[in-house]
């Protein structure tokens, strides 16, 4: 709600589909190549070039289905989409308008701390357009083709969001799904997913207002930013007396602005018709079966399991299940240790180091095994927690095992008693004054003496083992 | 939700005409407005007689072979050189296609 307005939100989301080829032709996907060295005859649309369908795209799509509590359609047809661009050799988009190959489904977000079911209205595959470039000549626009023709995913939502966290959860949310499905890389910044967000607001009670759609989103900050923006551009407009104008809008990242896309006026007219050159896609119900019995663990099932096996808290667990490289990362340390120490050494310190270098988990410079072996070395009180801290940060920069860096700088605990004994013993008998105060009733002064222990031991005396010995002598 | 659009009731007067030529990016002269008219009203009426005809128990056909789609193995292969695939454009510039420039 923004002063009184209510905002209904639905999103459109464009997912790459994670292949080696392309939807209807054989050249590559890979991402970063030379310009238009992935492009055959029939993504440069070459007159009598006809499309032929990639069936792992087709198994993607499906797979995404399952994973979005879908139904999954027999019976899919592909139609043209048409209009001009200079990205479009072929003058039409083939994509699928009537008879999509997944129909309605629905996924669970997080909204003020509780579950909410946000509707999938449906996806469909259809063809990604080439690159227009606009910077690299005053009077010339550039075009690459390596991207005409990709597959992507368009994922429909119903307007069940009410505000601009739920838009981005829910975006979060289906990324990780397909990252879990390894459908879709999600990788944002390359535009492998990118959310269209369509924006109305009205007062509660009454009926929905003029929606804008605002294209090509590809963050969740942006994402957040434009629909804020938006809502408060319709309503500043409607409560000044105007009415709001059905269309599609940029969102300028430099200045947080949207505005409207004119070359889009006559794009709602695409006079969609089946495409002629493709008969319909039928899927046999034994293959749908084999990919749904082949769906990995989900970020919800697995959420539940982390709670289960590794006693985590709610929030923890959704913190490292939300992205798939974190929970595998997680898995590989947890296994055959203790799960709390595990959970805080993943979750504070590593996040704290990647968030500071700006690295994904996958980029993390320690490695799973590394990570384990420390604390393994804390749980069995061969080195304090301090000392991990420090050993860390050494494995952060030099990359080396932590076993090695206890070695090499005789960083292990002294946890032997015998050897305690005599540091203890020499601390009491040095300060004759405040071992009469303790035993006088000043009970405080006894971190002084867990304080000199420490420094005899150059910070190597095993903490608990120091505290007991103390006490002990301290109190006969 | 689905409406082909030539099926629409559309009736080929002078603004429909100019639409349609614009949204297919052809220039349409206005000494051939009327036989243009005449042309695609006829096509459309008799399209409208096809309508007549009772469908109610038949699917939709998208196509007229009784056949479906025949899938290919997912095989990137190198296809074309920048070279080859730019070889027939109009205008180029460096790896690129390059068009007048078009302004968002």
């Amino acid at each position: 709600m923004i002063n009184g307005w209510e905002l209904v939100i639905g999103i459109e989301i464009h997912a790459q589909v994670k292949s080696k080829s392309k939807l209807f032709s054989s050249s590559s996907t890979e991402f970063g190549s030379g310009p238009n060295s992935q492009v055959s005859l029939v993504d440069a649309a070459m007159p009598g070039m006809l499309p032929v369908i990639n069936k792992f795209c087709v198994e993607q799509a499906v797979r995404s289905g399952i994973g979005l509590n879908a139904k999954i359609n027999n019976k899919s047809i592909f139609d043209r989409k048409n209009y001009f661009y200079q990205d479009l050799p072929q003058g039409y988009q083939i994509s699928q308008f009537k008879d999509p190959i997944v129909g309605n489904g629905f996924i669970e977000i997080e909204s003020e701390g509780q579950s909410k079911k946000i509707g999938i209205e449906r996806l469909h595959l259809e063809q990604d357009a080439g690159k227009s470039l606009h910077d690299q000549d005053p009077n010339l626009t550039f075009v690459d083709l390596n991207r005409s023709g990709i597959a992507l995913m368009e994922i429909v939502s119903m307007p069940d969001m009410k505000s601009p966290d739920e838009a981005v959860e829910y975006v979060k949310k289906v990324r990780s799904i397909l990252r879990y499905l390894d459908t879709c890389d999600g990788n944002m910044e390359q535009g492998s997913l990118r959310a269209d967000v369509n924006v109305s607001v009205n007062k509660p009670g009454n009926d929905l207002g003029t929606r804008c759609e605002i294209k090509n989103l590809n963050s969740f900050k942006y994402i957040h930013s434009a629909i804020i923006y938006e809502a408060k551009r319709q309503i500043r407009l409607i409560e000044s007396g105007e009415n709001i104008i059905q269309e599609t809008r940029l969102y300028n990242i430099d200045s947080g602005e949207t505005r409207s896309m004119r070359s889009k006026e006559d794009a709602h007219d695409y006079r969609y018709f089946p495409d002629p050159d493709l008969l319909p896609l039928i899927l046999e119900d034994d293959w749908i079966k084999k990919i749904r019995s082949s769906i990995p663990e989900l970020p919800d099932q697995k959420k539940e399991r982390f709670i289960r096996e590794y006693s985590l808290s709610e929030y923890d667990s959704s913190v490292i299940v939300s992205d798939k490289s974190t929970s595998d990362y997680y898995e590989k340390v947890v296994k055959d240790r203790n799960p709390k120490l595990v959970t805080t050494w993943v979750t504070s310190e590593l996040f704290s180091v990647l968030n500071k270098k700006n690295l994904s988990i996958d980029e993390s410079p320690i490695s799973p095994n590394h990570l384990g072996e420390l604390i393994d070395n804390i749980d069995n009180g061969k080195i304090s927690s301090r000392q991990a801290k420090e050993i860390f940060e050494e494995m952060c920069e030099t990359g080396e095992s932590a076993n090695n860096i206890i070695n090499e700088k005789g960083l292990s605990q002294i946890s032997d008693e015998g050897e305690l004994e005599k540091l203890v013993d020499n601390v009491i008998s040095s300060n004759p004054e405040n071992v009469e105060k303790y035993k006088n009733g000043k009970d405080k002064l006894f971190g002084f003496f867990v304080g000199e222990a420490m420094k005899l031991s150059k910070g190597k005396a095993n903490p608990k083992v120091l505290n007991e010995l103390l006490k002990s002598k301290l109190n006969t | 939700m689905f409406k082909p659009y030539i099926l629409e009731n559309m009736e080929f007067d002078k603004d429909s005409l100019y639409k349609l030529g614009k949204l297919s990016k052809i220039q349409i002269d206005e000494s051939k407005l009327k036989s243009l008219s005449s042309d695609l009203g006829s096509i459309i009426e008799f399209i409208n007689r096809l309508k007549s005809i009772d469908t109610e128990n038949v699917d939709p056909t998208s196509n007229s072979l009784d056949q479906s789609l025949v899938m290919r193995d997912d095989i990137a292969s190198d296809v074309n050189s920048a070279n080859e695939i730019l070889e027939n454009a109009p205008q180029k510039e460096l790896d690129f296609f390059s068009v007048p420039k078009v302004i968002e």
